[in-house]
């Protein structure tokens, strides 16, 4: 146990360990925020629709030889997420065929256009870092930190601001339209955010392991917590810690950063799944 | 009296915590502040390190930086990328590698290029440090052989060959 406490310590000592626990902090920050009014509105599968555009958007920059793929990514993420989340409860292709038809398509034309167009020396090396994120989040420069710091706190700022809102447009958002909230203008902000946190998870657990982040701890949160502001505070600190032990447990253990994380998640879902038995939730 | 305006009529319905709009002013600036201030602290407080500048004198097995060798797959990859990505941190550090051998012959130089690769945890991508051993010897009969697994311990260096520059470990010895 000493042991592997100062072999810890001693990989703490690296630069690019504590760019990965910042990172991976503020990240699971962010998106567990959002993760609540997902689930809510049952939008849990576009954390993996809207990275599997990205993924497709990173093959597009490469094919174009962008030296930072970064605009492109975003640009593609948002207009996805805008056309996915903006239109609201009054889309003509409603929520999880949307989603599933811009996901499988743009997985399927990424990888395409990776294999006719690749000048890479190891194609399925980075089709796997991109997918799972292996150590993405461990081979960041400072100039990708400093991005996602301020990403993040552009995020969290405009959660703490529009939280009323946001919740408004989460729970009724008709009944916030005839109030004279204009939802589809909160609608287009919630998904301009998601599309910015996806870009920055996929650092972190890779496109195919985002839904995990969103979605488990907002889940594990309403096992045991029924208001909307104590599940997201919940939530918020389930993945922070969930994050940050996995991280830990990755470097310690050399497992993939990604699937650590998830796996950590799945386990705190369990056990506060297990509590809500016991304790029957607590009332606000 | 003409009225102050502090932030636009929404974002007093939107915060929920602070009442007045004096007091919501602040809190935001002071919360935006602290946020930024504490990232600055976290991201300028780190880089104090493993990889801090050290130039040894002599390429010994006494004398090494950066020992790869004790970290696991997952912080050894993210290592050696992170050598290939910012060398210059990395110059004249004497490092220490385990690792699987390989050689590439290059039929336009007529040249062949030794290297360590390491895989990461997952075993889909992997890193290859190059090596030029210290002394005069001969491929294939004074190396190990392909894949074998080896370590080694050279001072790193770069090198520009075709308008590329190139990461390797120079004066390197086999352990």
């Amino acid at each position: 146990m000493t042991e592997m406490f100062e072999k810890l310590l001693m990989y703490l000592e690296y630069p690019f360990v504590q760019y990965a626990l910042v990172v991976g902090v503020l990240i699971a920050l962010c998106s567990s925020l959002l993760g609540v009014t997902l689930v809510l509105k049952r939008y849990s599968f576009i954390g993996d629709g809207l990275s599997h555009v990205a993924f497709c958007a990173i093959a597009i920059a490469g094919v174009l030889n962008f030296t930072n793929d970064m605009p492109v990514v975003l640009f593609f993420t948002v207009a996805s997420a805008v056309l996915l989340l903006r239109t609201g409860q009054n889309a003509k292709i409603k929520g999880d065929a949307a989603i599933a038809m811009i996901s499988v398509g743009s997985l399927a034309m990424g990888y395409l256009i990776m294999n006719m167009f690749s000048n890479s020396s190891n194609l399925s090396g980075d089709v796997c870092t991109t997918l799972f994120g292996s150590t993405s989040i461990l081979t960041l420069t400072k100039t990708e930190v400093w991005l996602c710091i301020v990403l993040s706190i552009a995020v969290v700022t405009i959660f703490i601001l529009f939280y009323h809102k946001i919740f408004a447009v989460t729970f009724d958002e008709k009944f916030a339209k005839a109030t004279g909230t204009n939802s589809n203008a909160y609608n287009l902000l919630i998904a301009v955010v998601i599309a910015m946190i996806i870009v920055l998870a996929m650092n972190l657990v890779g496109s195919l392991l985002i839904s995990a982040l969103v979605i488990f701890p907002a889940l594990s949160a309403m096992r045991l917590f029924k208001s909307f502001r104590s599940v997201t505070i919940c939530s918020a600190i389930c993945s922070v810690c969930c994050s940050l032990v996995g991280i830990l447990i990755s470097v310690t253990a050399g497992t993939p950063v990604g699937s650590t994380i998830v796996a950590v998640d799945i386990v705190v879902f369990l056990a506060f799944w297990s509590a809500s038995f016991v304790v029957g939730g607590v009332r606000q | 009296m003409k009225e102050r305006k502090y932030l636009p009529k929404y974002f007093y319905h939107a915060i929920p915590i602070c009442k007045t709009g004096i007091r919501r002013n602040r809190f935001l600036k002071t919360l935006v502040f602290l946020g930024m201030a504490a990232s600055f602290l976290l991201v300028t407080g780190c880089g104090s390190g493993a990889t801090n500048t050290k130039i040894p004198s002599e390429t010994t097995q006494e004398n090494i930086d950066v020992d790869l060798t004790k970290l696991n797959s997952t912080m050894v990859y993210s290592e050696v990328y992170n050598m290939m990505t910012t060398p210059d941190d990395y110059k004249g550090k004497i490092i220490k590698v385990t690792g699987q051998f390989a050689v590439y012959h290059d039929d336009e130089n007529n040249k062949d290029y030794f290297a360590c690769l390491i895989a990461d945890a997952a075993s889909c991508c992997s890193q290859g440090l190059e090596f030029e051993l210290e002394g005069e010897y001969t491929y294939p009969d004074d190396y190990p052989k392909v894949e074998e697994e080896v370590t080694l311990y050279g001072t790193f260096n770069t090198y520009e060959e075709n308008g590329n520059t190139y990461c390797y470990l120079e004066k390197a010895k086999f352990l």
